[in-house]
């Protein structure tokens, strides 16, 4: 199918700065790590150095811990209402500098700058005015003033949603009345930085939010850290289970947010042509690093021939290409590593006796690139079929009944999300009850809101981010 | 003539049984032994058989029918209360307090009954987002949940170790160590009151028999801990849970609506509106 070919229109860097080296934020400024280690965050589009950041080791941890708790003493005696302003001037601020966020994020993370300047941004400033509200509305949010703040919670945030993920994470501790100290992704941590020099810049009290940067050796130096009474943590599935396993015999809050292998079901008298938007967007959106992705695309049998040629059809559509080029639907992969996973996956699938469609089109000779894939003629007992890919590709099976299509859905240690596409109401009603899925998204996929809460059933975690809901996460029952 | 000593069993599917094992422990009450079953990890893999079929059973009933089915069970605790006051009497409660006791446990009841029909709307809403969508946020029962009841002599205390689970549509399995004869006769009332074969289980024994398989076994969704445990006990059911991301809940609540909020998953749901 012919393409028009586009200009390119890209969004100028020269709006953000970035510093050469980053130390940690604690007791409400930035410090010299302790930790003489530093890792190298780079543009996964151009693999270009962006900046050093420290890997934070267990004095940087305890220095946090430590102004984590001073801050608590300050924070519990700030009245809620006066809670509520601070999270208020954090989201006018951050709807002031969205486009300076935007730009960072895409060029940390690959995300297409239309994505972070049209989801990720507007979402977490959404966030903040959403929970500055309910800081002072704690005690009728459930209808029970038993409920009070942990105290100091260790945060751990992942990759592909970098600000976004802070956002839902610290909105909602700070408006309970707890403080934080949060872990960035060791690939994303700038505008992480960047929300630190907000907070500084609002006079947030000192040690209310603390940052430490790092890898997986500073994020476990936090999860096992006696300071702390939650974890929140959001990531793999393997890596929530290492947390569960090491909170051990400390008797404190956990909630996780883990992986997702979402079906995405496909009825016959679904409307088509919506139906393949909304499959797209539930798989590419995001480079498919999404743990909510509708990576498993169910399709009624009597109309697999003729969704697959549409879907083919939409995806050679997609431009894949310089995250800040505005014209840009897919970027860059987050990561080498990432890469070397997606591309591992993948020829297994091949191997395993998948039939493989990847989209025609140029990739940049630098960077991390994959192109939009799509699996058919697959078992269920294939790895791609089961494993959480995090990347750009669909994997398609196919069913006879409404029965069968819960079965095949359900048939996964995960539970995080699903979807569901039929013009026949009561069929969503029946097949949403059946789903073993937090977020169940019918003739609609990947939608979020502040307001809505997000998080699985099953091995895909427990506890709710957002809403009502996300408020229990850092509340806890006095007993 | 003789007096007949009554034989406690454990309650599973509905069924009195004893240990697969032969095994039994003794409790010592005023004036008579018992011998109970002392669960073995058979008894328990069994008990979970049940408790899959119990959740598939409760999940069929509508809330209006679990109230009136938990509403039973109380009506069927003020028809045998004397039994009760005799048998806490006998655990060396005073009368007053053995009375109090039994008044608390059905007000317990019967107010779980009304919240089963109730919860939802408590704990469910709306979510008004951004954008032409309807939204709602509605809760489920976990699944099948596995609770220690406290070593406090109290029926009050017993049936607020498995109505929270229970009036949310999870199937429950409830293991009492020192007073699980309050519990063995609690489940002829159980046997009594309509809830169906393995939605509720009650078992005798010795939690740290059964703690390493309570917490690896798969197919129990959650463990609440209504009795405080000991560090090393907790640290090994948390490494344990983690191999399946198991839901544990030390000392929950025991009141109110934030006791049924550890057992209830949050499932939103997203449409369109348009014309």
């Amino acid at each position: 199918m012919d393409k028009w070919e586009y200009s390119e229109s890209i969004e100028s860097d020269s709006i953000v700065s970035i510093q050469s080296k980053y130390g940690h934020f604690i007791d409400g400024k930035f410090s010299t790590p302790n930790s003489k280690k530093y890792l190298k965050t780079v543009s996964p589009s151009t693999e270009e150095v962006l900046a050093s950041i420290s890997i934070g080791n267990k004095n940087d941890v305890d220095s946090a811990v430590n102004s984590a708790k001073e801050g608590l003493k300050t924070w519990s005696k700030t009245a809620p209402s006066e809670r509520a302003k601070y999270l208020y001037k954090l989201a006018r601020l951050i709807q002031e500098r969205s486009r300076e966020f935007a730009v960072l994020e895409s060029m940390d993370g690959g995300k297409p700058i239309k994505e972070s300047r049209d989801f990720d941004l507007p979402q977490v400033a959404a966030n903040f005015f959403y929970f500055a509200g309910w800081a002072d509305k704690l005690d009728i949010s459930w209808g029970t003033k038993e409920m009070k703040p942990y105290g100091v919670v260790g945060q751990i945030i992942p990759w592909n949603f970098p600000l976004l993920m802070l956002a839902w994470k610290v909105a909602p501790a700070l408006a309970t009345g707890n403080t934080v100290v949060l872990k960035p992704a060791e690939t994303t941590p700038l505008t992480a930085l960047l929300f630190a020099e907000l907070c500084e810049e609002i006079g947030l009290p000192k040690g209310v939010f603390n940052l430490v940067t790092g890898d997986g050796t500073t994020g476990s130096e936090l999860v096992n850290h006696e300071g702390i009474s939650k974890i929140a943590f959001t990531g793999s599935t393997s890596v929530g289970k290492y947390i569960q396993n090491a909170v051990g015999e400390r008797d404190i809050g956990l909630t996780l947010e883990l992986g997702g292998k979402a079906a995405n079901i496909v009825y016959n008298d679904a409307a088509l042509d919506q139906a393949v938007e909304g499959v797209v967007n539930g798989i590419f959106f995001n480079q498919g690093h999404v743990c909510c992705a509708g990576s498993r695309l169910l399709l009624q049998e009597d109309i697999h021939d003729e969704f697959i040629n549409k879907l083919e059809k939409r995806m050679q559509t997609l431009r894949v290409g310089n995250p800040l080029d505005k014209n840009t639907d897919i970027g860059a992969i987050n990561s080498k590593e990432q890469l070397e996973k997606i591309t591992s996956l993948v020829n297994e699938g091949v191997n395993d006796g998948g039939e493989l469609f990847q989209i025609e089109c140029d990739l940049p000779s630098s960077g991390y690139w994959f192109r939009p894939s799509l699996f058919t003629n697959v078992q269920p007992s294939y790895n791609i079929a089961r494993e959480e890919i995090f990347g750009p590709v669909l994997t398609t099976l196919t069913f006879r009944t409404p029965e069968e299509a819960v079965e095949i859905a359900n048939n996964t240690e995960y539970g995080l999300s699903a979807g569901v596409w039929t013009e026949k109401g009561s069929k969503i009603l029946w097949t949403a009850d059946r789903l073993d899925a937090g977020v169940i998204w019918a003739n609609t996929f990947n939608k979020f809101d502040p307001s809505s809460p997000f998080g699985g059933y099953k091995e895909s975690g427990f506890g709710r981010e957002g809403g009502r809901h996300g408020l229990l996460s850092y509340l806890k029952v006095q007993s | 003539m003789t007096e007949i000593k009554k034989t406690y069993k454990n309650y599973v599917d509905g069924k009195y049984v004893r240990s697969e094992s032969g095994k039994t422990y003794t409790i010592d009450l005023k004036s008579e032994s018992y011998e109970l079953p002392l669960t073995s990890k058979k008894d328990l893999r069994d008990a979970v058989t049940s408790s899959k079929k119990g959740f598939d059973s409760w999940k069929g009933l509508s809330q209006y029918n679990k109230t009136q089915i938990i509403y039973r069970l109380s009506e069927m605790l003020e028809g045998n209360r004397d039994s009760y006051v005799d048998l806490l009497l006998e655990h060396g409660l005073t009368k007053s307090t053995a009375n109090k006791d039994i008044d608390n446990a059905i007000n317990t009841l019967v107010w779980y009954a009304g919240l089963a029909d109730k919860w939802e709307q408590l704990t469910g809403n709306l979510n008004p987002v951004d954008g032409e969508f309807f939204n709602i946020s509605h809760q489920e029962p976990l699944g099948i949940v596995f609770t220690l009841n406290s070593d406090e002599v109290s029926i009050d205390k017993l049936v607020r170790s498995f109505l929270p689970a229970l009036s949310t549509g999870c199937s429950v399995i409830n293991l009492s160590e020192k007073n699980a004869v309050l519990s063995l006769k609690l489940a002829e009332d159980v046997n009594n009151s309509d809830i169906p074969a393995g939605t509720l289980n009650l078992l005798s024994g010795d939690f740290s028999k059964v703690y390493d398989d309570v917490s690896r076994h798969v197919e129990i969704n959650a463990f609440a801990s209504y009795k405080k445990l000991n560090k090393e006990i907790l640290k090994t059911i948390n490494e344990n849970a983690s191999t399946s991301v198991k839901r544990i809940f030390h000392l929950p609540s025991e009141d109110g609506l934030s006791s049924i909020l550890p057992f209830i998953e949050t499932k939103t749901v997203w449409h369109p509106k348009g014309r």
